[in-house]
């Protein structure tokens, strides 16, 4: 099917910043006729689907369950204030999510965390939680998306299909567009990728080395002993033959700039952060031949910034317990899989995440045992598991706000239309729950 | 047949996902599918569209059996992260706090079951408030206010 281009409309906003992925394109163009947005220039199919949006699933009041298990419209007020009791009167609360707000809404959630004593913890405990503690264990070759675009000619994707999540990273970062020193684009670089499927990143690479799935570490490892320049004995590792890794090794030492990508595919799998620590490693033996630095590629638009939020808040990056009233952090303990799975927490509350898309089943199992509410703009699973619903807004389109790129970069994004009537944003939210706790709080004295 | 279950976005999946239309149709075309290579689907007499019951230790899911387009992975299987592939992955953190998504072993045989849609799919699997299935559909169940029934 192709579409025609939009020309139907009264008004064109520039330098919006896109609220998807953790590339955080901010060169978009938002199309409106009469304070609607009909169209977007330059965003990806994701992005844009997002940024046009759906409307007849969209939350749009405040809901409570009835005694019937049906979703009842309801007061803001009347759902505030039950939310505010149910949060002060548990024992072990949950706030999770984060990854798609504004950092001004994150620093709302913290206080409210602090002052309840409750577990706060993002998407990262999902996904590059893992890498984090590589991170910490090892140490962070980092580098920004500008470095790469101007310097590398050297490309490499591990277990990561940017092509289907972060659609524009290939466009506007890393291979095709033209920088200082790599004028020809495209022709001034290698890329390669390594994933067990042909993925549509592999297809537009170089070269693509297909290995065995749950095999990372040991390929690495074979990887980090051919750079020292040992010899493999097998004939072939991770169902990867000797030659190619040689190749590989080979045009990694000679790049004059590499860059290194890694997503959930090294994240996830068994070895889950012994995996990062290797590629770290190997990143940094890299480093005595060439230059080489590595990023996670970071999902939403902002799981990195409540990263830093919280680490410049509390001192630790995610999966923070304030039960004892000071900041604790202890992987596997204070996680929010972890605690679910251990059923502990007799609250918990989602803002702009769905854990129902998320969570593994067996973890989900424990969220029908408790209160659970919902803060976000969209019917989605997790709204099928909800007692209480809050409709929020949309941060870069209804509400602006601050989020943190994959790399670090802190982007502001603009607010363009007006929200829903009875929508508000999750800043406002958040404030209007910790002056309600403040007061059952001084209530209780 | 044994194979071993990878899940990840797709872009196709995040398309709606991120449209917010998570409880129609198109959310459940594009979810709620197996991609398998040629070569397991021929073993197992499918054919595109064709529905499959996999089981893994964790639970057991209908899913739409696809061709994958990013074979040859003989023996793997791709499924997008959703509310269907939730259910046979490992909540197993090794302590690390990220669960298992990628790399499970599990089992598909061919069915003739439905494959559900998500509010009957959450009703079912989980079974917090005691629905009535046959009230769900692409629509969100929820009473406006002022609304008697």
């Amino acid at each position: 099917m192709i579409e025609k281009p939009i020309k139907d409309y009264d008004k064109e906003v520039k330098n919006c910043s896109c609220s998807y992925c953790g590339n955080n394109c901010d060169d978009i163009t938002y199309l409106l006729k009469n304070d609607e947005i009909v169209g977007v220039r330059h965003a990806c199919r994701i992005g844009a689907s997002k940024i046009i949006n759906d409307q007849d699933q969209r939350l749009l009041s405040p809901m409570i369950r009835n005694d019937e298990g049906i979703l009842e419209e309801t007061t803001w007020d009347v759902a505030l204030d039950k939310t505010a009791r149910l949060l002060h009167n548990s024992t072990r609360p949950v706030l999770y999510g984060w990854g798609e707000t504004s950092v001004e809404a994150i620093k709302k959630g913290i206080k409210i965390a602090e002052i309840t004593g409750s577990v706060i913890d993002n998407q990262s405990t999902i996904c590059h939680g893992t890498s984090i503690q590589a991170f910490q264990n090892v140490g962070h070759p980092v580098m920004t998306l500008g470095e790469v675009k101007n310097r590398a000619d050297v490309i490499v994707y591990v277990g990561t299909n940017p092509m289907d999540d972060h659609p524009r990273h290939l466009s506007r970062y890393t291979t095709f567009p033209e920088g200082f020193f790599r004028r020809n684009g495209r022709q001034d670089r290698t890329i390669i990728t390594l994933d067990p499927k042909y993925t549509n990143t592999a297809k537009v690479s170089d070269k693509w080395i297909q290995f065995n799935m749950d095999e990372d570490y040991l390929l690495f490892n074979a990887l980090r002993m051919l750079l020292k320049g040992e010899e493999l004995e097998e004939k072939e590792v991770a169902g990867v033959s000797t030659q190619q890794l040689e190749e590989l090794i080979k045009i990694m030492k000679n790049a004059e700039y590499g860059a290194l990508f890694f997503g959930l595919g090294v994240s996830q799998t068994l070895a889950k952060q012994k995996n990062v620590d290797v590629l770290i490693q190997l990143i940094e033996d890299l480093n005595r031949y060439s230059k080489w630095s590595m990023l996670p590629m970071r999902g939403f638009f902002n799981v990195s910034g409540f990263n830093i939020a919280l680490t410049s808040e509390t001192g630790y990056p995610y999966g923070v317990d304030f039960s004892r009233g000071y900041p604790r952090f202890m992987v596997g303990e204070t996680t929010t899989i972890d605690l679910l799975n251990r059923r502990e927490p007799d609250f918990f509350m989602a803002v702009s995440a769905d854990p129902g898309v998320q969570f593994p089943g067996y973890t989900i199992k424990h969220l029908v045992n408790i209160p659970t509410i919902q803060v976000d703009t969209h019917w989605g699973p997790y709204t099928e598991l909800s007692d209480i619903v809050l409709p929020s807004t949309r941060v870069g389109v209804e509400t602006e706000g601050t989020a943190y790129r994959m790399d670090s970069i802190p982007l502001f994004m603009k607010k363009v239309i007006d929200k829903p009537k009875n929508c508000h944003s999750d800043e406002w939210i958040l404030t209007e729950l910790y002056k309600r706790i403040e007061q059952l709080k001084q209530e209780d004295e | 047949m044994k194979v071993i279950v990878n899940t990840g976005t797709s872009i196709i999946q995040a398309f709606y996902e991120k449209k917010g239309s998570t409880l129609k149709n198109e959310y459940r075309q594009a979810t709620a599918v197996a991609f398998m290579d040629l070569r397991d689907m021929q073993k197992l007499s499918l054919k595109s569209r064709d529905k499959i019951k996999i089981k893994s230790e964790w639970g057991e899911v209908v899913l739409y059996a696809d061709v994958s387009y990013d074979a040859p992975h003989e023996g793997i299987i791709f499924i997008p992260k959703g509310p269907w592939a939730n259910i046979i992955i490992s909540p197993e953190t090794y302590c690390c706090n990220v669960p298992t998504y990628k790399g499970i072993p599990a089992e598909i045989t061919k069915t003739d079951e439905e494959v559900l849609l998500v509010s009957e799919l959450m009703n079912k699997v989980y079974n917090k408030y005691n629905l009535n299935n046959s009230n769900l559909s692409e629509k969100p169940l929820y009473k406006k206010k002022g609304d008697e029934q």
